[in-house]
């Protein structure tokens, strides 16, 4: 990589950076005067594509597994084994289209069953209303 | 002796993730989307899986230089002798539903060691290694290995000599990876049981290398579940 180039993805990946999920910077859809290309790049760059970027070291970690996360798991796959989506719509779905705050923000899993709710609705398989009435259903289960 | 009892909680509260999982799945049995079989079906398969099929594959490489040469070639075919079939070993019969079935084998030299990551996702080879560690997901990891593996391998306890190569292999959607290491002094006249024993699932996504007496890999912390899942 030349050093300007190097130079590129490094001001590119610190703008990327400042878009991390923060509930406290207001950007109230900026007048297009607001946002010169580097920032527009920044903005459309996929959220899951995050090879290269900078990051401190972690400590390692092997994680217990929820329920809900293993049957999540499940579920995803049986939609896609049953045809309800494909492996496209499924990654464009869980990886980008949720968007960098949620992509960031939910655990693994989160997202993988948020995922699945969205293309029952959007498939019109089920109403909103529908899964609303069966969210509260279920919440009354455990009163 | 008293049966040490943990104070009940004052409310049982359930999680929105919990209660939106079982939303989910019982809307999409209702809607005779897949079956509450269907589901089962697919959760006793999930329990036939783990790294020993792709411990095993390595350990008969090891010992047969012609089946390496298989493995190198077409890791879809040498999983058949290890008893993973790319396409009929699942419930579909279609291959995995992620529509992946391209696995390739990465042979290390003394020279050069091979590292497996998803960047884009967490891209694993499940039929022939289980499920992926929580680690090999997070962001941290497919963030920096592809620009400092030295120091990440390092990190795992795994430090290379400088004149040693690292090639960091970037799972797709279509293909999936699994590492063939060099197999360690100390290991001569073992078994292809004892070989695959040593042959962890750290080794397989390559950031551990073999070693005579360790079966196990190196110990983290575990962060438990709430409501943990009985494998």
């Amino acid at each position: 990589m030349s050093s300007a180039t190097r130079q590129k993805v490094m001001r590119h990946l610190d703008i990327v950076k400042q878009l991390q999920p923060s509930l406290h910077v207001e950007t109230h859809a900026p007048a297009p005067d607001q946002v010169d290309n580097e920032h527009y790049r920044a903005y459309t760059r996929m959220s899951h594509d995050v090879g290269g970027e900078p990051d401190v070291p972690i400590t390692w970690e092997e994680k217990e597994e929820e329920v809900w996360e293993h049957n999540t798991f499940v579920t995803c796959e049986v939609l896609a084994w049953r045809g309800v989506w494909n492996a496209e719509e499924r990654r464009r779905r869980q990886n980008v289209d949720v968007g960098q705050t949620q992509y960031l923000g939910l655990p693994y899993y989160g997202r993988w069953l948020l995922t699945a709710a969205r293309i029952l609705v959007d498939k019109q398989y089920v109403t909103l209303t529908e899964l609303s009435d069966k969210i509260d259903e279920v919440k009354k289960r455990y009163e | 002796m008293a049966e040490k009892h943990k104070p009940a909680p004052m409310v049982d509260e359930v999680s929105e993730f919990e209660v939106l999982e079982i939303a989910v799945r019982e809307l999409a049995i209702e809607k005779g989307l897949f079956t509450a079989e269907d589901h089962q079906h697919w959760t006793e398969y999930m329990h036939t899986l783990g790294p020993l099929p792709a411990a095993r594959l390595v350990a008969k490489a090891w010992l047969d230089p012609e089946y390496k040469k298989l493995a190198v070639k077409d890791g879809v075919k040498a999983s058949l002798d290890v008893g993973v079939d790319w396409v009929n070993s699942m419930p579909t019969k279609f291959g995995t539903p992620s529509d992946y079935c391209n696995l390739r084998v990465l042979e290390d030299t003394p020279k050069l060691k091979h590292v497996v990551v998803c960047t884009l996702c967490s891209c694993y080879p499940r039929p022939i290694l289980g499920q992926s560690p929580e680690w090999y997901r997070t962001p941290n990891y497919r963030r920096r290995l592809v620009r400092w593996p030295r120091q990440v391998l390092a990190e795992f306890g795994l430090q290379l000599p400088e004149d040693v190569e690292v090639r960091v292999e970037d799972s797709n959607q279509k293909s999936r990876f699994i590492v063939l290491p060099v197999r360690p002094e100390g290991t001569e006249g073992w078994t292809e049981d004892q070989l695959a024993e040593i042959v962890t699932r750290d080794c397989l996504i390559g950031v551990a290398v073999p070693r005579p007496g360790k079966t196990v890999n190196d110990p983290r912390p575990v962060r438990p579940a709430i409501n943990p899942y009985k494998h």
